[in-house]
């Protein structure tokens, strides 16, 4: 039991390695350029090239994924004099990078060739002052500076260069002169919780994913704890009728949900509930973060919505299962035996009739999660789906790649939890 | 018998009449059991056998009314001690099953929940039917497995099916069948899953319970030697009719019915040698339910047949004798004046000349699997290396045009070995030549010469060939790829082969779903010769086949042998079809070869004493053979740690023979003795001893 | 004893004829069957109709917009007055009847984007699962941990990724389909492959001495034709299931010509002022998808029935 664990969690630490190669690759690597997306497409290629370098992509590949999947700070530490740290802003509370320089938290910018030195006093407030820093001499007779700049970058200030960057701010693009040669941007990387800054928002990826994610989990268990018991029962209702009418039309009645795209059911009980009959909100109207549970009926149709789709499958399987173990010759030997039929149910077949669909259940969370997508973009309900969908619409990779990360986490637990199940349940691997 | 005199008089405790049964199928109603009528009393043990297709099993499950969804009793009716089953309600049938009627049936694995405790599958049964409560049903669950000699009764009850092996599941379905005392107990095949030491053990069991309980047993089975153990009358059922009954001495003794003399025929006597007879096939197959004649069933496939069986079915008659036979003809035919049919080839067997050069020369082999150990720090490469040590210090060899039989159970090694000559498994150790070329590599090792001169015949037909393709293209395959014969010549060739293994040219075209098995098999050797090999080796070819067509397939083997002079290596799990077939024989047991010697030395004292439990193992067909009952006790051990010193010590039965009473087989490895008649034997025990065992049977001397 | 006992119905190999006539047998003998077949026919048909002809051209504004079902307009018209009947028509030519390789010049291929999408993924997941399951071992865990890692994306979620970084395209969604559905179509290869290859013809061709693609593809793959059919069938309703999807979320076949899940996406916006424009694309992806699927799944439960 214990090696089965071990050998499933390296497997699960393979996978998600795999998974992160995959989405940084296809995400960064062949995906689009990003500076097109920043700069509209009438920006100079100098002025691209500028934008590349502030965001680190002119680094090599490889490079950008390690920085990406286990940070950049212990990289930059090597070059920066001064311990790198992070601390919360007082007026947003994000988390910024700093260093610390004799205790007190350092910034630097360059204004018109002279670097100027941010320190955060005790009370919160931000004193800035011509800054005097321990230049060093490089291989090609510069003398330069590493330090963190106010955008969360470790940069290479030249002294004396008048190096003319873009700066993208939200105000629009900018040229300012003296920028640094070369930017570390500053992340802890997705494995240490950091997924790096959304181009979209520029706000942390983390600070708004795990928000969205409790919406989805709301939505996504409700439809779950629902639709299983129910789905369960006519599933074996099905198996153990097998070819009776009752089967029938429980079989197409599955089939027809799970064939069923989750927005076409979705757009049906739109038109029927929420426009013929009125009887309830036909999108979700998310004002607060709480309107769940203030108003539940904002929920009935998306939960709806998901059921159809997991009620068809998980009956088929439950079904499919059940006629099979029906069929086994040890459910044939306790018929034999005058047992009663609600025994050899309940007793005999129940049991191992549930195992495949249990495992099956728990890798259905994938098509779970695609239905959600699906059903918050729907319904308008802000939650992790409908997050990694504007993302990706916008192509903002950190997004997209944390969301993504995140919801094939989840899967692969929850696969991982439907197969110590299946052992538990399983006598031959329990008691090998 | 006396049995069946004893108990005529009272009520029969099934009384079945006329009962056809009937499936539906997609295009048809099929009946699989037609007009069957007979009587079962109390006490009394009745065999039903036949080939498979003729309704034996489908006869079993009418009586307990579970046909499936599309099965059911057409016609006729079915008394249990006076009451009419057929019709009764489900409810009234529950009461009756597993209480008054118990079923035990083939697979044992597969019989027992996998997910329930042995002890809940055995008390449920008599909290349903006798309300019992837990701890007394406990106690009678003991009993139970204690009256089938389970040991560690108490134990097993908390232990899943999983955990037993095959003849012990066998046995807690036994005692599940009788918990209840029943009036009948119907046993479908009960053995034919299990290992022949098994096999013996549970007959006996069998045997035993026939003594000691009152309980009628219907005992379905295509073993006429298990039926001529355990019964006392027997059905005979051809395309499920009965078309023959009688006491089982009677049946044995004088057949009347031209199929039963078939099958009595085409069955290797265990007293039969390879040099002094035949076995007769049956021709043809039985016919698909479809396919039936008009007439007498058996017409197809009758020697006797005249024009009157094609048009007129014959109804079931009662003889002098008092045996009820379905022939016009029974009186007329005498079996004792029988010839066998002028195109059966015969096959005198012929040795090869002890001159001949040695073609095969294998020497301390070994192959060992690695097993994955159960603990964490095996996954990382730091726990103790294990390995099952499936073939381990074997020596032997073949010489040109002779034929070695290898004989053990499951898990002897006898499987591996045939895959490590073949090239399937690479060899661990020791020498292995052929021809004179080393090919202790495996396949990808070996010369596409070397490659052409080995090759297999498999055991299942059913899998021997593959179904995308016609035969024809099966056979050309190997023609084309070692370019035995020019392309334009391919398609002669072919019928050639076909010819060679008695079919006709229109099989080219055939898919595999369109022959029998017998047939399968029979490509499967075309396909095996076409290389022109000098080495065919023979993987249990007929153990899945038929009876009737084993024979046949084993008169083909011979008869291509000595034709082509090939040199064969023949696997089996029994000395009966061995002795039929080999020059020379080795019997493995846990991946040694314990006895090894020309064929006639083999079956007489002195021999190994796994050797004496295989012979005494083997079911006779003949109701007045009393073999000694030399049984193992146990087990075969894992071959993962084999037992030390002789490997047979745990089980052996004569090792009590020794001096020390068998401490140094604990201890010590034995080492080949030598005998007289060319046997070497791998036992402490001297051969002296050996030599004054008492033969297992003493029919290979008379008959 | 010459032969063995031939039975005459056997003697001839069967023919083309025969063979096309037992699989309709099948599918006639299925009710679910024969109700799939018919409705994915009618779509088909329509499909084929409408390269030749629509009501009217699919494209055209030439209606007043959000129009009810009328006289003209069968099914009314959508917000920008095209006529829903053309456009529905219309639609079921990208999923099942061509494949755009590019727009400019227009070089189009038969065969709907569906379709391409589920021979690629049988096509890859085949050669995967045939190699995992036969080779075992190393091999057979390094492919299976790449699979794993594609099947642990929510499918819909991999779908955003590929779009989001390859963008828009017949090819693209074909690719996307190929990429995800292969992981499924290598697990049911290699199940199958795992099987088959304990059979002893496999045993025969190995002490032939065949090579090893000689038996994955020769020996093994054509005995598992019947599931991977039935299979790829199931897969081509999933791919019309997730083209549908695609173009809900604005993320599907590049506009103009017009696709059932853009239809929806695109009238939903109207939901208030024309319901039923947003019903009757909804309604055409749910018959088609149902349709298919339940040809397959009657298909294999007869198949399923003739092994008992």
């Amino acid at each position: 039991m214990a090696k089965f664990l071990v050998r499933n969690l390296f497997s699960m630490f393979v996978t998600m390695f795999l998974v992160s190669l995959v989405l940084f690759f296809l995400l960064e690597v062949a995906g689009g350029d990003v500076t097109v997306r920043l700069l509209g497409v009438f920006a100079t290629p100098e002025q691209r090239e500028s934008l590349r370098r502030q965001l680190g992509l002119d680094a090599p590949a490889w490079q950008r994924y390690v920085d990406w999947l286990i940070g950049s700070d212990w990289r930059a530490q090597q070059l920066s004099p001064y311990p790198l740290t992070m601390a919360p802003n007082p007026q947003t509370g994000e988390q910024e990078w700093w260093t610390e320089v004799d205790g007190v938290l350092t910034r630097w910018r360059m204004v018109e060739g002279e670097l100027l030195a941010i320190q955060r006093t005790p009370d919160g407030r931000e004193v800035t002052s011509p800054a005097s820093v321990p230049w060093t001499t490089d291989e090609t007779g510069a003398e330069v500076f590493w330090g963190v700049d106010t955008r969360n970058n470790l940069v290479k200030w030249v002294r004396g260069s008048d190096l003319e960057v873009l700066v993208l701010s939200k105000a629009g693009v900018r040229s300012e002169r003296g920028g640094p040669q070369q930017y570390i941007p500053l992340r802890k990387g997705i494995v240490r919780g950091d997924a790096g800054m959304s181009l979209q928002t520029n706000r942390p990826v983390s600070a708004t994913i795990f928000s969205r994610a409790a919406n989805s989990l709301i939505l996504a268990a409700a439809a779950f704890v629902l639709v299983m018991p129910l789905a369960l029962f006519f599933g074996v209702l099905a198996g153990v009728n097998e070819g009776k009418p009752l089967d029938r039309i429980i079989s197409i009645t599955g089939l027809g949900f799970t064939a069923t795209p989750e927005f076409v059911v979705g757009v049906f009980l739109i038109l029927i509930f929420g426009i013929w009959l009125r009887w309830l909100p036909a999108t979700a109207v998310f004002l607060t973060g709480d309107a769940i549970f203030r108003d539940p009926k904002i929920l009935v149709l998306p939960v709806l919505t998901l059921m159809a789709a997991e009620f068809g499958y998980v009956a088929r399987i439950t079904r499919a299962s059940m006629v099979e173990v029906m069929q086994s010759p040890y459910i044939r030997t306790a018929f034999i035996k005058g047992l009663p039929r609600r025994r050899i149910i309940f007793r005999h077949a129940l049991r191992n009739a549930l195992m495949a669909p249990i495992t099956v259940v728990m890798l259905q969370i994938n098509w779970l999660i695609g239905g959600v997508i699906v059903v918050e973009v729907l319904f308008g309900i802000p939650g992790l789906g409908s997050y990694i969908y504007d993302a990706a619409i916008f192509g903002d990779f950190n997004a997209v790649a944390a969301a993504a990360m995140l919801t094939v986490l989840i899967a692969v637990m929850t696969r991982l939890i439907g197969d110590m199940l299946y052992t538990y349940l399983n006598p031959r691997i329990r008691f090998a | 018998m006396l049995s069946s005199s004893r108990t005529t008089k009272t009520l029969p405790v099934l009384q079945v009449q006329n009962l056809t049964v009937a499936y539906r199928t997609r295009k048809a109603e099929i009946e699989a059991v037609r007009k069957v009528s007979f009587d079962l009393h109390r006490g009394e043990t009745l065999g039903v056998v036949g080939e498979s297709g003729c309704g034996k099993s489908t006869l079993g499950w009418a009586i307990v009314n579970f046909l499936g969804a599309n099965g059911f009793v057409r016609n006729g009716s079915i008394r249990f001690e006076g009451e009419e089953l057929v019709g009764r309600s489900e409810k009234d049938l529950r009461h009756l099953r597993g209480d008054r009627i118990a079923m035990v049936f083939q697979d044992p694995m597969q019989a027992l929940n996998p997910s329930l405790r042995i002890g809940e599958q055995m008390r449920e049964v008599l909290i349903y039917h006798r309300q019992m409560r837990a701890e007394e049903a406990t106690e009678r669950c003991i009993q139970a497995l204690e009256r089938v000699h389970m040991p560690d009764a108490a134990g097993v009850l908390n232990r899943y099916p999983h955990q037993l092996s095959g003849g012990q599941q066998q046995r807690v379905v036994i005692a599940m069948a009788l918990l209840n005392d029943p009036a009948l107990l119907i046993m479908d095949e009960p053995t034919t899953a299990l290992d022949v030491t098994v096999e013996a053990a549970v007959l006996d069991l069998v045997a035993e319970l026939r003594q000691t309980l009152d309980t009628a047993i219907l005992f379905i089975s295509h073993n006429l030697g298990v039926i001529a153990r355990i019964c006392d009358r027997v059905l005979v059922m051809y395309a499920g009719e009965v078309v023959e009954q009688a006491t089982v001495r009677e049946l044995f003794h004088s057949p009347r019915h031209p199929y039963t003399q078939g099958l009595i025929r085409c069955v290797p006597h265990l007293g039969v040698d390879k040099k002094s007879s035949v076995l007769y096939p049956i021709p043809g197959r039985v016919p698909r339910p479809d396919e039936r004649p008009t007439g007498c069933l058996f017409s197809t496939r009758c020697q006797y047949v005249e024009d009157r069986c094609r048009t007129d079915p014959p109804a079931l008659r009662v003889l002098s004798n008092g045996a009820s036979v379905r022939c016009h003809f029974a009186e007329q035919i005498d079996p004792t004046a029988w010839a066998p049919p002028a195109d059966v080839e015969l096959a005198p067997a012929v040795s090869p000349p002890a001159d001949a050069e040695t073609l095969l020369f294998a020497q301390h082999l070994k192959k060992y699997y690695r097993v994955p150990g159960a603990s964490l720090a095996s996954m990382i490469g730091l726990g103790e290396k294990r390995f099952v040590k499936a073939v381990d210090d074997v020596s032997f060899s073949v010489r040109k045009g002779a034929t070695l039989g290898v004989v053990g159970e499951s898990g002897s090694g006898k499987s591996t070995l045939v895959k490590a000559i073949i090239g399937l498994e690479r060899i661990d150790g020791g020498a292995l030549e052929f021809m004179g070329v080393d090919i202790s590599g495996d396949l990808s090792k070996r010369t596409l010469d070397v490659i052409r001169e080995l090759q297999m015949v498999f055991q299942n037909p059913d899998s021997t060939m593959n179904p995308a393709y016609t035969v024809g293209q099966q056979i050309e395959r190997p023609l084309r790829r070692f370019k035995i014969v020019p392309r334009h010549q391919v398609r002669e060739e072919v019928i050639r082969l076909l010819r060679a293994v008695r079919l006709n040219r229109t099989y080219y075209d055939r898919y595999p779903r369109q022959l029998s098995g017998g047939e399968k098999q029979r490509v499967g050797i075309a396909r095996a010769l076409a290389s022109h090999p000098n080495l065919v080796l023979c993987d249990e070819p007929v153990s899945a086949l038929d009876v009737s067509v084993q024979a046949a397939i084993l008169n083909l083997l011979m008869q291509v042998q000595r034709e082509n002079n090939t040199t064969m290596i023949f696997i089996a799990h029994d000395l009966s079809v061995v002795r039929f077939i080999a020059d020379y024989v080795a019997v493995m047991y846990l991946g040694q070869i314990v006895e090894y010697g020309p064929v006639d030395a083999l079956y007489s004292p002195p021999y190994h004493p796994y050797t004496e439990a295989l012979l005494s193992a083997a079911p006779v067909p003949d109701p007045d053979v009393q073999l000694s009952q030399i049984r193992l006790e146990g087990n075969v051990p894992s071959a993962i740690d084999p037992p030390a010193g002789c490997r047979f010590h745990t089980r052996c039965p004569r090792r009590t023979l020794m001096p020390d009473g068998g401490r140094r087989c604990e201890i010590e490895t034995p080492t080949y003795q030598e005998t007289e008649a060319g046997n070497r034997i791998l036992c402490h025990l001297p051969l002296e001893t050996l030599r004054s065992l008492k033969p297992v049977s003493d029919v290979h001397s008379g008959r | 004893m010459t032969t063995a006992a031939t039975t005459p119905e056997m003697d001839k190999r069967p023919s083309l004829l025969r063979q096309v006539r037992d699989a309709l047998d099948l599918v006639f003998s299925s009710r679910t069957a024969m109700v799939g077949l018919a409705i994915a026919l009618f779509w088909l048909g329509v499909g084929l109709l409408s390269l030749f002809w629509t009501p009217y051209p699919p494209n055209a504004q030439m209606f007043s917009a959000n129009q009810p079902p009328n006289a003209a307009n069968w099914m009314g018209t959508d917000h920008l007055g095209r006529d829903i009947w053309s456009r529905i028509m219309a639609g079921t030519q990208v999923v099942l009847l061509k494949t755009r390789l590019s727009a400019d010049p227009p070089i189009v291929i038969p065969g709907g984007v569906a379709i391409w999408g589920v021979i690629g993924a049988v096509v890859v997941g085949g050669l995967l699962g045939v190699n995992a399951g036969y080779r075992g071992g190393i091999a057979d865990q390094i492919i299976m941990q790449i699979l794993d890692a594609f099947i642990a994306f929510p499918v819909i979620v991999l779908y955003l990724v590929i779009v989001t970084s390859l963008g828009r395209g017949d090819l693209i969604v074909i690719a996307a389909i190929t990429i995800t559905g292969s992981p499924g179509v290598a697990r049911l290869v290699r199940g199958l492959t795992l099987d088959i290859k304990t059979r002893d013809y496999i045993r025969a061709a190995e002490t032939r001495g065949e090579s090893k693609w000689y038996i994955m593809l020769r020996e093994i793959l054509p005995n598992a034709r019947g599931p991977i059919l039935v299979d790829a069938m199931l897969r081509v309703g999933y791919a019309i299931f997730a083209i549908g999807t695609l173009g809900f979320l604005g993320l599907g076949l590049p506009p103009p010509d017009p696709d059932w899940g853009s239809m929806v996406n695109d009238a939903r916006k109207y939901i208030y002022a024309n319901p039923l424009a947003v019903a009757w694309p909804a309604l055409a992806i749910a018959t088609l998808v149902i349709g298919v699927n339940l040809f397959a799944d009657g298909l294999r439960e007869e198949i399923m029935r003739y092994q008992r």
